[in-house]
């Protein structure tokens, strides 16, 4: 170790073994703001439901099922996402003219509705034609919506894959398809993976929109409790806390999958 | 070694980036079984026509055929064409998410069709080949920059192709792994195969080449045996250009 002492302040002096002179996220210890959101929101629910079980623990008894709707209407929105957001940042890529003008002008379209309009005129609008649960449709209008920002997620991601992969795909006899396939998507994968996880805690946070088209979500379910017993504030207390406990369980998922894929590169 | 045989035509060919024009009226026959060394000072067209030759850049005019099949026309199956031309890169560009063994594999699985275990078969033989096979398992950003590019020459390789074109393949590397390459760039040449290569590796040209060509701006200015070249050039230019690398 290279200590170098002064007498005057030895406190601030740094061993050039000491490491990085900027701290990391370790450094910071138990107090980031996750865990005080974490740890904080988990707390104040125990608190809740122990010091006052009522109306508390009622309400964190009925809100489960809205949980589960929540996760189903978001997992099932995020994979057909996912799949018109392949789509899509291809058709962005082609040097076709009418495919890029489709997935352009479907991007431009459904970034400049609101969600919430969105979700009101897919349900109403293929209730005309058929006759849709609302939870389908609900999903149909969050993947809709969605796919046009993964679609630009995957484009970045094939983009920032260098062309000399594409060449040496190509010189080799490969079509564009397999290129695609075997070698371009599976590096733009690691790029791609973590803005899609972020998508994936916005969709859980969107979702809630549903609601309002009488699909039970967590939301929902809290707007039932409420209007039976009146205790409006104690319920959207409750469902804002379930909220964030679920969003930052999962950011920090998905966190720790980013890591790991550091690691593995 | 027949000298008889045409494996690549160029005639006339024209490129345009924007104003420049990178290749002017190029024409060039290369015979099978022949090694041919293109040498010139950067930007003067010479990676564009090897890299022309296999589709990677469009020509505005003019026509390229390889082993017959005319290239830039668009009734041409490019990529059964261009099964048949082998090509190294400047920046090896190996597939980085694959091993070695896989790098070398894949286009043989699904452009070849060949088995795992044929494709596997053929890999090894030919990263013996190159001096590599105790490498098979790793992935390339493990690997030198010459251990990468004989990687990326045995990929090449495993095609079968009937040409090997190599664009710059020593320019990046450290000047302690070039011999590496260059030999098993000979030991290529022994073999018979058709190669175009783009260096400035004098020394190499000097030593395997049946035919050089200088370019300067985007057209060939000379072209002749090594020992005629290197000792005896007729054009002042080429004489100014061998000057300063020599």
């Amino acid at each position: 170790m290279a200590q170098v002492t002064d007498s005057k302040s030895p406190k601030t002096v740094i061993a050039v073994t000491d490491g990085s002179a900027i701290p990391t996220r370790r450094d910071l210890g138990l107090f980031t703001a996750w865990r005080v959101s974490f740890v904080g929101a988990l707390l104040i629910v125990i608190a809740l439901v122990g010091f006052k079980p009522d109306p508390y623990w009622e309400i964190l008894k009925f809100l489960p099922d809205g949980i589960v709707v929540t996760f189903q209407v978001t997992v099932m929105s995020i994979l057909l996402a996912l799949v018109i957001g392949l789509f899509t940042g291809l058709g962005r890529l082609s040097n076709n003219k009418i495919i890029n003008g489709i997935a352009s002008v479907y991007v431009e379209v459904v970034r400049g509705i609101p969600l919430l309009v969105q979700l009101f005129y897919i349900y109403f609008a293929l209730g005309r034609i058929v006759n849709v649960p609302p939870l389908t449709s609900a999903v149909v209008a969050m993947a809709v919506c969605y796919g046009a920002y993964m679609g630009e997620i995957f484009r970045a991601g094939i983009e920032s894959i260098h062309k000399g992969q594409r060449e040496a795909a190509r010189s080799l006899g490969m079509t564009s398809v397999q290129t695609m396939r075997y070698v371009i998507l599976p590096q733009a994968f690691k790029t791609i993976l973590p803005p899609i996880g972020n998508e994936f805690v916005a969709l859980l946070k969107d979702s809630s929109l549903v609601s309002i088209l009488a699909v039970s979500d967590l939301l929902r379910r809290g707007r039932e409790f409420a209007a039976q017993s009146f205790t409006y504030f104690e319920t959207y207390t409750m469902v804002a806390l379930m909220y964030l406990i679920i969003t930052l369980f999962l950011s920090k998922l998905i966190s720790i999958m980013e890591e790991r894929i550091g690691v593995e590169k | 070694m027949s000298k008889n045989n045409v494996m690549i035509r160029v005639q006339n060919v024209v490129k345009h980036f924007g104003a420049l024009k990178a290749l002017d009226n190029v024409s060039l026959d290369v015979y099978d079984g022949e090694k041919l060394v293109i040498i010139g000072p950067s930007g003067s067209g010479k990676s564009t026509l090897l890299r022309a030759l296999n589709r990677l850049e469009t020509v505005d005019s003019g026509r390229i055929f390889v082993d017959g099949a005319q290239i830039n026309d668009q009734q041409t199956d490019i990529n059964k064409v261009r099964e048949e031309i082998g090509m190294v890169f400047q920046s090896f560009n190996l597939f980085p998410h694959k091993t070695v063994l896989e790098n070398v594999n894949l286009a043989q699985m699904v452009v070849r069709k060949r088995s795992r275990r044929e494709a596997t078969e053929i890999s090894r033989a030919l990263l013996k080949k190159v001096f590599i096979s105790e490498k098979e398992d790793q992935y390339p950003s493990k690997l030198s920059g010459g251990q990468q590019q004989r990687v990326a020459i045995a990929r090449a390789l495993a095609m079968k192709p009937k040409v090997m074109l190599f664009d710059e393949p020593t320019s990046a590397l450290d000047p302690e792994t070039i011999g590496e390459v260059l030999d098993v760039m000979k030991n290529l040449a022994l073999d018979g195969m058709t190669m175009i290569v783009v260096t400035h590796e004098m020394g190499f040209a000097r030593e395997v080449a049946d035919r050089v060509i200088f370019m300067d701006c985007g057209a060939i200015l000379e072209e002749g045996p090594p020992e005629h070249f290197f000792t005896n050039p007729s054009q002042e230019r080429t004489r100014l250009f061998l000057n300063q690398i020599l």
